[in-house]
């Protein structure tokens, strides 16, 4: 699809996608909307569980069992990553809006993602060891 | 010597939806690109469209995209890219007039918005501010100077292009007004001037649609800054809220 026709002017935002233009904050940028959806559409399926706490021990206890397979506690290191990144790459989005640390920014987002990759190991194991 | 360079470029018209041809040229190897589209023109098709005049940084009409990249085509050489063949393409987030040319009219509009001029007499002082020249465009000694040397801008158009922001929301006033509104702040203490400016910097389509990707600030070949002049006027914008919310 070639973004520079006039009659896709409204799909211009699809160009965020262009990653021969990427650099470091088009990086972060991206990074920044892929986990703030997937943090909004875990909200929508953890609301959706919750509901199944309502109606009791007979659908509560089997979906327990299906939150204890690998492969689930392999979603919530997911959740953990998307959560990290969100999360500490927004205070350097709101630092900066605020004017702080707003030369230091690259190296900031970088010290900000050792701490998420850290603290995500660190969870990742604590999530498998049960 | 010279060297046979193959260059992909980005053609369209009015009439006629955007597709890329492929054309060869022989420049020296000494050549920056736009000398090897300027081949384009004189030995392959003189009805190419692009823009230039200085053919050294000065006048900012040449901008394209090299290789999916914002530059300034008179000053990258063609070793840059060791003889691989260049695609390029018109500026994103502008209306294409034809080829390589984009309407820049709204963006010199928001240029002049803030009274904003590029050449004036030098000036020794900014208000109350000695003027720190670095003596070079060394990226490391020029982070270190206060952003008062806007007239450092071109008006390419290249912080546009590169701003995801932009591709969103073609309203956003953009890049390199909102430094342009910041330069002439720091120029006057003239209370209703300087209301005038934030407010035209304030505002939904204004400093706070910024998304803080920093492409502007990256790709701008002139160090202009933008983006630390964007969060700076954020700042400046919500002191002069909080002082009309205490009644000053
Ligand atoms: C530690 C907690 C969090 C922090 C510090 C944080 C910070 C931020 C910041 C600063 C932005 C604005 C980014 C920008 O200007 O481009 C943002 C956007 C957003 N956040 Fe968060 N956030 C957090 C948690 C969450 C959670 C839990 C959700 C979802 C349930 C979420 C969903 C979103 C969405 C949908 C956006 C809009 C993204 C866009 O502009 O495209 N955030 N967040
Ligand atoms: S701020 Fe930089 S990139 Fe933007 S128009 Fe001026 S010189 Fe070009």
């Amino acid at each position: 699809m070639n973004l520079y026709r006039p009659d896709l002017k409204r799909f211009r935002f699809l160009r965020w996608f262009d990653f021969r233009s990427w650099r470091l904050g088009m990086i972060a940028y991206i990074l920044n909307r892929v986990t703030a959806i997937g943090l909004v559409l875990y909200l929508y399926i953890h609301l959706a569980v919750l509901t199944m706490l309502a109606q009791g021990p007979s659908s509560w206890d089997p979906f327990i069992r299906i939150a204890r397979a690998p492969w689930f506690l392999a979603l919530d290191v997911l959740l953990l990553a998307g959560m990290l990144i969100h999360g500490l790459n927004g205070l350097r989005i709101a630092l900066t809006g605020f004017g702080i640390g707003v030369r230091g920014q690259k190296p900031l987002f970088v010290a900000l993602m050792i701490v998420a990759a850290v603290a995500l190991i660190a969870g990742a194991l604590k999530i498998f060891a049960g | 010597m010279s060297i046979t360079l193959t260059l992909r470029i980005l053609r369209s018209r009015r009439d006629v939806m955007p597709h890329y041809e492929t054309f060869e040229v022989s420049v020296s190897d000494a050549a920056n690109v736009l000398d090897a589209i300027e081949q384009v023109w004189a030995h392959r098709d003189r009805k190419l469209m692009f823009r230039h005049a200085c053919h050294h940084a000065s006048c900012g009409t040449c901008a394209v995209r090299i290789n999916g990249r914002e530059k300034l085509p008179c000053i990258v050489p063609v070793a840059d890219y060791s003889g691989k063949p260049l695609t390029i393409e018109p500026l994103r987030n502008f209306d294409i007039v034809g080829d390589l040319v984009v309407d820049m009219a709204k963006f010199f509009q928001n240029q002049q918005a803030s009274d904003f001029v590029i050449t004036r007499p030098t000036e020794n002082e900014l208000v109350g501010k000695p003027i720190a020249y670095t003596g070079g465009m060394d990226p490391e000694s020029a982070s270190t100077i206060p952003f008062n040397r806007f007239e450092n801008c071109v008006e390419c158009g290249i912080c546009l292009s590169a701003c995801p922001t932009m591709a969103g929301d073609h309203k956003f006033f953009g890049p390199a007004g909102l430094a342009a509104i910041k330069r002439q702040l720091d120029k006057t203490t003239d209370p209703v001037e300087r209301k005038r400016l934030l407010e035209l910097a304030d505002g939904e389509h204004g400093v706070w649609r910024c998304h803080s990707a920093w492409e502007c600030t990256e790709a701008c070949p002139q160090q202009v800054f933008p983006a630390e002049s964007i969060m700076a006027l954020r700042k400046e914008i919500t002191k002069k809220h909080f002082r009309e919310l205490f009644g000053k």
